[in-house]
């Protein structure tokens, strides 16, 4: 056997042998696996879009801006990727998460397309509308400009039960929206007022993402949606199709054979089984309002969505 | 250890302690950390997202088949150039750095170690199934050995034994 000496100048040989061997190795493998990444990024934004992920969303199917906010990051770092697609099959939801995520992806200076699949309505579409190109199939749902913030009243049934909503604010407006009393004219037009003012920043958006006169984006902000085919002649699409036009359309920007790598949301089991409970929760227009006003009104505040 | 009549100032090669192997196995892991794994964690920080847990790692990778294809190449390179450290440090000196500081050396059954041999005793690094499965039954097997042999051991028809002095 070898002496002891000699031993540890051979285990040394052989680390340094080794350390150099891997260095080499992860270098080479390193920039082989970056061209193996793929060149266009496929983001998802589905369910309902929310301003933060929480326990009222435990099993449901969400977006919130964090999440987009991320994996828009490490696909705009990575000079890899030429173009990030939105695969978007969402009816909406909180107007300040849409505006989040659509101010987000105006910032990326790669070429961007929005895939409506299903629905890209509402808070939705206003994401779309920040990205270069709109593809949504004929039948897609789309558009859904609107606002909405209504709620269950509760005040009759009360009375009906004899229970009395014992009113203590300071501030005269502070239980304006509260289920629990009749909305006062006064209550209401400002409500309104807020609403509109909301409706208005989403109609100039639109307008300015798409390149639109205010104008005519206002004709077809009444809430209404829009099946793919019709939304195309109003502009609100650019192009009718699915996956292969999305692909066409990139490949002719980046001048170069399209492979998509998908940058997914971390789902966890609860995500997993979340996804077949909430598909059918929401309808358009309609968007979080409900879900969000449920908690909302408890605490005497406010929330709209679009 | 019984059966063993010692002399004065030799030197016998007996059964090696369960626990000396185990802490020159993980003095030779740390040793692989630093030289090995190293070098690749930037190829994997570019690759993995950081997540705040093992658990939304591996959702990541899940969810995202191209990148764990690429990881699982990598992590097999990574196993092979383990193996490769196993197996120059074992043909040459019967040792390795962890083994050397308890005395532990590689013993062949056959007259001197081959590569086939101590290829085979370290093929329960290789991260991938059937390997994988060695690591719950090379243990096992050692427990319930006369001479404490892994099962990848017997299969090599190596054992390792310790150096005692006298």
């Amino acid at each position: 056997m070898v002496q002891q000496k000699n031993k540890w100048g051979y285990v040394l040989k052989v680390i340094i042998g080794l350390t150099i061997l891997s260095f080499f190795i992860s270098l080479f493998i390193g920039n082989d696996f970056k061209s193996l990444d793929g060149n266009v990024a496929l983001i998802e934004i589905t369910g309902v879009i929310v301003a933060e992920k929480n326990s009222d969303f435990l099993f449901a199917d969400v977006t919130y801006p964090d999440e987009i906010r991320k994996l828009i990051k490490k696909a705009d770092e990575n000079d890899n990727i030429k173009a990030i697609v939105f695969k978007i099959n969402s009816p909406g939801g909180s107007a300040v998460a849409s505006e989040e995520i659509a101010d987000e992806i105006k910032k990326i200076n790669k070429t961007t397309v929005a895939w409506i699949r299903e629905a890209g309505a509402s808070g939705a579409y206003w994401i779309a509308s920040s990205t270069d190109h709109i593809i949504a199939n004929r039948m897609s749902i789309t558009g859904s400009i609107g606002v909405i913030a209504s709620y269950l009243g509760f005040s009759g049934f009360l009375a009906e039960h004899n229970v009395t909503y014992e009113r203590l604010v300071a501030g005269e407006l502070k239980d304006i929206g509260s289920p629990l009393k009749d909305m006062t004219a006064k209550e209401k037009a400002l409500f309104e007022k807020s609403l509109t003012q909301i409706h208005d920043y989403f109609i100039e958006e639109v307008a300015k993402n798409r390149n639109l006169k205010e104008k005519d984006v206002k004709k077809v902000a009444t809430g209404l949606f829009y099946l793919g085919a019709e939304a195309k002649k109003l502009g609100l699409v650019d192009e009718l199709g699915s996956r292969d036009e999305v692909i066409d359309y990139i490949e002719t920007q980046i001048g170069e054979e399209v492979n998509i790598v998908e940058y997914k949301k971390e789902k966890g089991f609860l995500g997993s089984l979340s996804g077949v409970m909430n598909e059918n929760s929401f309808f358009i227009g309609r968007g979080i309002g409900s879900s969000l006003f449920t908690k909302a009104r408890l605490a005497d505040s406010v929330s709209i969505s679009t | 250890m019984n059966n063993i009549s010692l002399k004065k100032g030799k030197t016998f090669l007996a059964q090696a302690s369960v626990l000396k192997r185990l802490i020159a196995f993980i003095i030779d892991l740390l040793i692989i950390n630093m030289i090995i794994l190293f070098p690749f964690k930037k190829v994997f920080n570019g690759m993995v997202p950081q997540t705040e847990s093992f658990s939304k790692t591996f959702d990541f990778l899940s969810s995202n088949t191209g990148s764990s294809a690429a990881i699982t190449v990598i992590v097999i390179l990574i196993a092979f150039l383990t193996i490769l450290y196993f197996m120059l440090l074992e043909k040459k000196l019967n040792q390795t750095p962890g083994k050397i500081l308890f005395n532990l050396y590689v013993e062949s059954h056959e007259k001197e170690l081959k590569y086939w041999q101590l290829f085979v005793r370290s093929m329960f690094l290789i991260p991938v199934f059937p390997f994988v499965l060695l690591w719950i039954i090379d243990p096992l097997v050692m427990l319930f050995t006369k001479e404490n042999q892994r099962l990848s051991e017997i299969l090599s028809r190596t054992k390792t034994v310790e150096k005692y002095k006298v």
